[in-house]
């Protein structure tokens, strides 16, 4: 009981409070940009060379505003979205209404949540044990190796290491697709042949993501182990005769492992934003891209979709993440 | 044991995927037109409802799937009867118009195209709030079907021009099939999956992803109008695909998996020296498309100070050195426009030649009974020079000149400029930098874009170097986001004026955002072409007067529109500097015959809705 006065409802409210305020900025900030939605639709069609008459460009307007729900006060549009967000409708996209912003959303977000949550967590799991075992045997030359491959990868700017594996795995060892999310021409059917074309098309983006992932992860916790294992209850385990690999998992990984299981759930959360550049160089599908695209349409409905799913599943993951923490670490018990 | 086996047989499996082509087997790349599309990434693929958004329609929904009634081909000049059987022809009070269809022509899924297509397209945007052209088609008063081709459009007042919304210029209101539209319940979120168009290709499919759509020719090519008017589309298939990032373009190319794409500059050269069959659109240097129906430049803001004064816009003008402007922004690789409209090729003949005389002859008042010829008709020359100098081949003959650098542009008379400014109370501080009348230090901010390869952005540089040294203290802001439709800049790349038809003589398309009325007050937004909201009096007489002559009384509307850019030469509201520059290349190991500059028979872009027009030209190599 006193778990819950004490703890879980001050955090459950905390919870709460965090994704009103962050829902509520995402509401407001792109409506201070000097942005507006159906100016920028007419803009881009006129730019494009698309003939609107001058005199039936105020009325297209006033009728496109109309549509999209733009009239009346910023505040009776924010009542109104937090009435649809209750029924789970964040409403049409304004640059392909009147499509549903979660349409779009679905779209290309398992493209995005598939290569990311796979890529996030191969990074972290590989990352985590070679840096681990690489700061506690850091006198070995394999640590070694690796933490000078790590020097010379992590600083790497990411879409120069893109593409420097495109041009090398695309063109001068054509083995993988230069570009797209599946073969051309082709409707993909759950076959051994199309999972593996799929993974295919994958693998150049993903092994990007992991490459860069891995080492960030490797030298965060060879750093964090490498402080660990002077600890002084290690010196102890160690004069206490304990065996070694015992050591290395139960003390001193076990230990450095905490800030990266926080670490993990911001990355997560972090999945709904997309990989802008990956899904660039690679000409991948997801979400980047559109939400790219949605900021710079003014695009208020599609950005506040995306982004509303994205402070959701964040709030949630540090939400578990907390809850869950007394089971990594011991120490921490909410009494 | 096992497990090495099957991580063997799976990495076997892997290999063998690895080797296969782009193309899924049945697509031979032999019999495929592989082509970049402009927009992006299509956000919502299986969508291809045109009338009631953006569908991403150049990824071969306007240019392979769709037929307008009329479509402008700048290239040759002329408008196309599409499905449109002639040009139209309006009441002599213009409140009412005839459209005669081209007969014989079927959808896709085998109905036939008639009349109550036409009829059925414009009474459903009229009565649909948020379809495409909705309020335009409130001008339709009535619709007479006169027969199965024959259409009279009473307007509810004389419009000369209402036939324009269904002129095809990288967009329309074409016409859609009514009978799959009169059984959809809410035409604004029908997706039109599968698509029925009038031209001559289908859906095979498309990436769920967004990034290519395969085309696939109809086997009734016959009975489109590009078939009628061209014969067979060659390429059985046409691939669109967006390759996002630009060095992938010229991975692309280099291994003969893109025919046709737009690049930048400095990639253009890249695929020239890698790529053995690749080809620009002009063989030797510029290479640049110079026929785009687009004049780019500086756009002055004419409702603040101080370039609400024309001497002040002039002074800039005559501030610029073209050549050295032209080397900085493009190495010289383009076309100089000294007026607001492009030099393409009819416009050559029904503009640039008939207002030579007059550009040559025109005067500043530099006050004090002293005048200026500002029209300098050597530019073209000059630059061609420098082109030389750099190394690059340039013809002797005079007239190819004009056509490839331009006729002429504005004299560089730093000391005129000056003169007009100390007229208008400008003067130089002791360090020779020009204060404004009231003392203060003139400071210029250029609005551009974000992309550097961007002609617009190459425009802002280039004046950022003439203007600096000319001694005013300029920067120019690279915006993703910019509010220069409501005024809020005082130098902008956006285009000098709103694009031309290019194949037609009628300038009410880059007039129209001139006329007074329509010019709003800043902080509004105004319309394209005028975001410098320049008007004239006699600016708003022409307009009226062209708003009643007829689109087909040629002679007229080409002396009309000589009048207005006469007062757009005087005022220069904006500077046209050059062309916008076309960079695209063909690579022609599967397909040539691609209409160059040497073999102009059509606009040379994929995206344009022409392009169905292109392909029944190709011919393919017969390389496997």
């Amino acid at each position: 009981m006193s778990f819950v006065k004490r703890y879980l409802l001050p955090r459950l409210v905390t919870y709460v409070l965090v994704i009103w305020l962050g829902i509520t900025m995402v509401f407001f900030i792109p409506r201070f940009l000097p942005t507006d939605p159906v100016q920028s639709f007419i803009d881009r069609l006129s730019s494009q060379g698309t003939y609107w008459d001058p005199a039936a460009v105020q009325e297209t307007i006033r009728t496109l505003r109309q549509l999209y729900g733009l009239e009346g006060t910023l505040w009776e549009q924010y009542v109104g979205f937090w009435k649809r967000l209750f029924t789970g409708n964040f409403g049409p996209s304004y640059f392909q209404f009147p499509t549903p912003v979660i349409v779009l959303i679905k779209q290309s977000l398992p493209w995005t949540a598939g290569l990311l949550l796979v890529t996030t967590l191969i990074s972290w799991i590989v990352g985590n044990i070679l840096g681990g075992l690489a700061g506690y045997y850091s006198d070995r030359n394999w640590g070694k190796v690796l933490d000078g491959i790590a020097m010379v990868i992590r600083p790497m700017p990411y879409y120069i290491l893109a593409l420097a594996l495109l041009i090398l795995l695309a063109y001068v060892i054509p083995v993988f697709p230069i570009g797209g999310g599946f073969r051309i021409g082709t409707k993909f059917t759950f076959t051994l042949e199309n999972v593996l074309i799929l993974l295919k098309y994958a693998f150049l983006p993903a092994l990007s993501l992991v490459l860069i992932g891995t080492f960030a992860w490797f030298q965060g916790m060879k750093l964090i182990v490498q402080g660990v294992r002077s600890e002084d209850y290690v010196k102890y385990a160690k004069m206490g005769g304990i065996e070694e690999n015992r050591i290395v998992s139960k003390y001193v990984i076990r230990n450095a492992m905490l800030p990266q299981i926080t670490g993990l759930a911001l990355s997560l959360g972090q999945i709904f934003s997309g990989a802008l550049i990956t899904e660039i160089v690679f000409s991948y599908p997801g979400i980047g891209m559109l939400m790219y695209s949605a900021i710079f349409s003014g695009d208020y409905n599609l950005l506040l979709g995306a982004s509303t799913l994205s402070i959701l599943l964040v709030t949630t993951s540090i939400l578990l993440i907390d809850l869950l923490y007394p089971l990594f670490d011991p120490r921490v018990r909410y009494r | 044991m096992k497990k090495v086996l099957l991580i063997g047989l799976v990495l076997a499996l892997f290999a063998g995927l690895s080797l296969s082509q782009e193309l899924p087997p049945g697509i031979p790349r032999n019999e495929t037109l592989i082509a970049q599309w402009l927009t992006g990434r299509a956000a919502n693929p299986g969508n291809f409802n045109i009338w009631a958004t953006w569908v991403w329609n150049d990824r071969g929904i306007q240019n392979l799937l769709l037929e307008p009634l009329w479509c402008m081909e700048y290239a040759v000049g002329e408008v196309i009867n599409a499905l449109a059987a002639e040009p139209p022809m309006y009441s002599p009070d213009f409140t009412q118009l005839t459209i005669k269809l081209r007969k014989g022509v079927y959808w896709s899924d085998g109905v036939p195209f008639t009349a109550d297509d036409l009829i059925y397209t414009i009474e459903l945007s009229k009565k649909t709030s948020g379809f495409g052209y909705h309020t335009q088609m409130q001008q339709v008063k009535e619709m007479v079907k006169i027969d199965d081709y024959t259409v009279l459009i009473k307007l509810e007042k004389p419009n000369s021009r209402f036939h324009i919304n269904f002129v095809d210029r990288w967009g329309a209101f074409r016409p859609l099939p009514k009978h799959i539209f009169e059984k959809v319940e809410d035409p604004l979120s029908f997706n039109f999956n599968p698509p029925v168009g009038t031209g001559p290709y289908v859906l095979h499919s498309y990436d769920p992803g967004g990034y290519w759509i395969l085309w696939q020719r109809r086997d009734d090519w016959q009975r489109t109008p590009t078939g009628m008017l061209y014969g067979m589309p060659q390429p059985k298939y046409v691939l669109m695909v967006f390759y996002s990032a630009a060095e992938k373009r010229v991975l692309a190319m280099a291994q003969h998996n893109l025919d046709i794409s737009d690049f930048s500059y400095e990639a253009l050269q890249v695929v020239l020296r890698r790529v053995k069959t690749a080809r620009a659109w002009r063989k030797d240097f510029p290479w640049t498309v110079n026929i785009d129906p687009c004049v780019t430049g500086l756009h002055l803001n004419n409702a603040i100070e101080p370039f609400n004064n024309p001497e002040v816009r002039w002074a800039l003008t005559l501030a610029i050195d073209i050549v050295e402007y032209a080397a900085n922004a493009f190495d010289g690789a383009v076309t100089l426009s000294p007026i607001h409209i492009p030099l393409v090729p009819a416009y050559y003949e029904w503009y640039y030649k008939r207002m030579e005389e007059w550009l040559m002859n025109f005067e500043l008042d530099l006050g004090n009974g002293e005048k200026f010829k500002p029209y300098d008709p050597t530019a073209g020359l000059r630059l061609a020079e420098y082109a030389k100098k750099r190394g690059y081949p340039v013809p002797d003959d005079p007239e190819q000149i004009k056509k490839i650098f331009g006729p002429g542009w504005w004299k560089y008379a730093p000391d005129v400029a000056e003169k007009l400014l100390k007229k208008n109370g400008f003067y130089r501080d002791a360090q020779g930098k020009w204060r404004l009348p009231n003392g203060e230090l003139w400071k210029i901010t250029i609005n551009t874009g974000n992309n550097p390869a961007g002609p617009a952005e190459r425009n802002a540089f280039a004046a950022v170097q003439a203007w600096t040294k000319f001694g005013i203290d300029v920067v120019a802001q690279s915006l993703e986001i910019a509010q220069n439709a409501q005024g809020e800049f005082e130098v902008s790349t956006d285009w000098p004026a709103a694009e031309p038809w290019g194949g037609h003589p009628d300038l009410s398309r880059t007039l129209t955002p001139y006329y007074s009325a329509y010019v709003p007050a800043l902080g509004e937004g105004a319309p394209w072409g005028n975001y410098a909201r320049f008007t004239d009096p006699r600016m708003d007489k022409i307009i009226e007067e062209l708003q009643v002559t007829d689109w087909n009384d040629t002679e007229k509307l080409i002396e009309l529109g000589i009048e207005a850019l006469k007062i757009l030469v005087e005022k220069m509201p904006t500077i046209p500097t050059f062309n916008y520059p076309g960079v695209i290349a063909w690579d022609e190991y599967y397909w040539t015959n691609f209409p160059g500059a040497e073999n102009m028979y059509a606009q040379p872009y994929p995206h344009w809705p022409n392009f169905k027009y292109m392909l029944p030209f190709l011919k393919p190599t017969g390389k496997k």
